[in-house]
């Protein structure tokens, strides 16, 4: 990654061009855990957000002093720290969804994701355009959690964020839920596409 | 630069502080959450009391004031059946005291696999308009197949009729031995006798259903064959010798 790149080249491009799980593949054991529901998805999606911005800032503030010989320590230390605080919130704002996300919010500390951006870029860059890097890319990986579980609940249990959309046959509807969508390996094929879709728009720019 | 943060002290220095900040950050949460979290508990334990004693029209607006009315907590001896005073009998840490070994004894016949009880455990009495005994909901635990359970039973004035049960805490598996907290299986408890006429614990969980009538016998859940023994073990050991029998006989011959 050259030092010259616009802050909003550093926001937009994870998001499509530089997505972290579609392009990098990182993040996906998550992904596929936590995106059977629309709900489950934006809260993983703020979690890991609130953790990347924070991760990434306070690294880049102490980048100068970090030894290098403990950095990939010290930069666990602060990742695992914010991500306990994040799971110690949660549980206190919504202990059902917490019940829900179970042990994925927790396992934040080993989403590549965090650790590949401080590791790469905060160790590097000044804190403000650090932030702007988590920024983009928390967004591409929420965008890519968003939507896969947008068509994995709408079609595993014909609702959204919980609201009935299609009505399903258990309520007097037409549509039979398709139960494959409520479980992990559906995301595969899901994020498997949409690396796909992505791969072949990238390969048209070019 | 005076400070060489590659040297064996710049990394000492570095390590040390980094952690210290990172700990401060992490308590400091911990305390800002720690009187809401207390709060949470209580609410928890006050629903869980209002279920096993079947109380109706319990909402998540009323159910503090209808505890506040209705129900006694108490903390009292298992052995003598005596009350004993406490500060504040909702906060008071029953699974600390039941490992503690100042506050619990070994258990001789350890049916339902959880080594030691307490010596004085937390019993709430819920009463009716006219403060007459209307239920007794009591705390039991024990060993599933994979996790401690934990529960309150609600009784009726009898103190043998079960008004209800509710199991708010284990690790059995899910989809599976989970069943325990359904309401569906939960409800088919109610009006099942604990003991029968001879006194003794007669309370079962039957494989492949109770037969219609039986007064003793709640159903059991196929595939879950040992998450339900182990219901019935901690029932028959919390309703045995070393649970609330000596609390129940003094109940009874005091003639609540």
């Amino acid at each position: 990654m050259s030092a010259r790149i616009s802050t909003r080249e550093l926001v937009i491009s994870p998001i499509f061009a530089n997505n972290p799980v579609a392009m990098q593949v990182l993040g996906v054991c998550s992904a596929l855990a936590v995106s059977n529901s629309m709900q489950t998805a934006l809260v993983m999606t703020l979690a890991v957000t609130f953790v990347l911005v924070c991760s990434n800032f306070f690294i880049s503030l102490i980048r100068q002093f970090i030894p290098n010989s403990v950095r990939i320590i010290a930069q666990m230390t602060v990742i695992a720290s914010l991500v306990i605080v994040v799971d110690m919130v949660l549980q206190d704002l919504a202990p059902d969804l917490s019940k829900q996300l179970s042990v994925f919010v927790s396992l934040i500390i080993t989403n590549c994701i965090v650790m590949g951006r401080a590791e790469a870029f905060a160790m590097k860059e000044p804190p403000l355009l650090s932030v702007m890097d988590a920024i983009g890319n928390a967004a591409g990986y929420g965008f890519i959690l968003l939507s896969v579980a947008f068509v994995r609940e709408l079609l595993g249990a014909g609702s959204l964020f919980g609201h009935e959309i299609i009505q399903t046959v258990a309520n007097g509807g037409w549509y039979l839920p398709n139960e494959m969508f409520k479980l992990p390996p559906s995301a595969f094929f899901l994020i498997g596409a949409i690396i796909w879709v992505v791969n072949i728009a990238r390969r048209k720019r070019k | 630069m005076a400070f060489n943060k590659d040297s064996i002290a710049g990394t000492m220095v570095f390590t040390i502080v980094l952690c210290l900040v990172c700990s401060f950050m992490i308590t400091g949460t911990a305390d800002v959450l720690k009187e809401r979290k207390l709060t949470k508990k209580r609410d928890e334990l006050m629903r869980n009391v209002l279920v096993a004693a079947n109380i109706e029209g319990v909402t998540n607006d009323n159910f503090r004031d209808i505890f506040k009315a209705k129900v006694q907590p108490m903390l009292v001896n298992l052995e003598t059946g005596e009350p004993v005073a406490v500060d504040n009998v909702l906060d008071y840490d029953a699974n600390m005291a039941a490992i503690n070994p100042e506050t619990s004894s070994k258990i001789s016949k350890d049916i339902a696999k959880i080594k030691t009880r307490a010596n004085n455990v937390r019993i709430f009495k819920v009463n009716d308009d006219q403060g007459q005994l209307q239920a007794l909901v009591l705390p039991v635990y024990g060993k599933g197949l994979w996790s401690i359970i934990y529960g309150f039973i609600g009784m009726e004035k009898d103190l043998n009729t079960v008004q209800g049960i509710v199991f708010y805490e284990h690790g059995e598996t899910p989809g599976i031995g989970d069943f325990v907290n359904h309401e569906e299986w939960r409800m088919t408890w109610h009006g099942k006798q604990i003991y029968n006429s001879n006194g003794d614990v007669a309370l079962k969980i039957v494989k492949g259903g109770a037969k219609p009538g039986d007064l003793n016998g709640v159903d059991g859940v196929s595939g879950a064959t040992r998450t339900g023994a182990g219901v019935e073990k901690l029932i028959q050991f919390w309703f045995g010798k070393e649970g609330y029998e000596p609390l129940l006989e003094k109940l009874k011959a005091a003639g609540v």
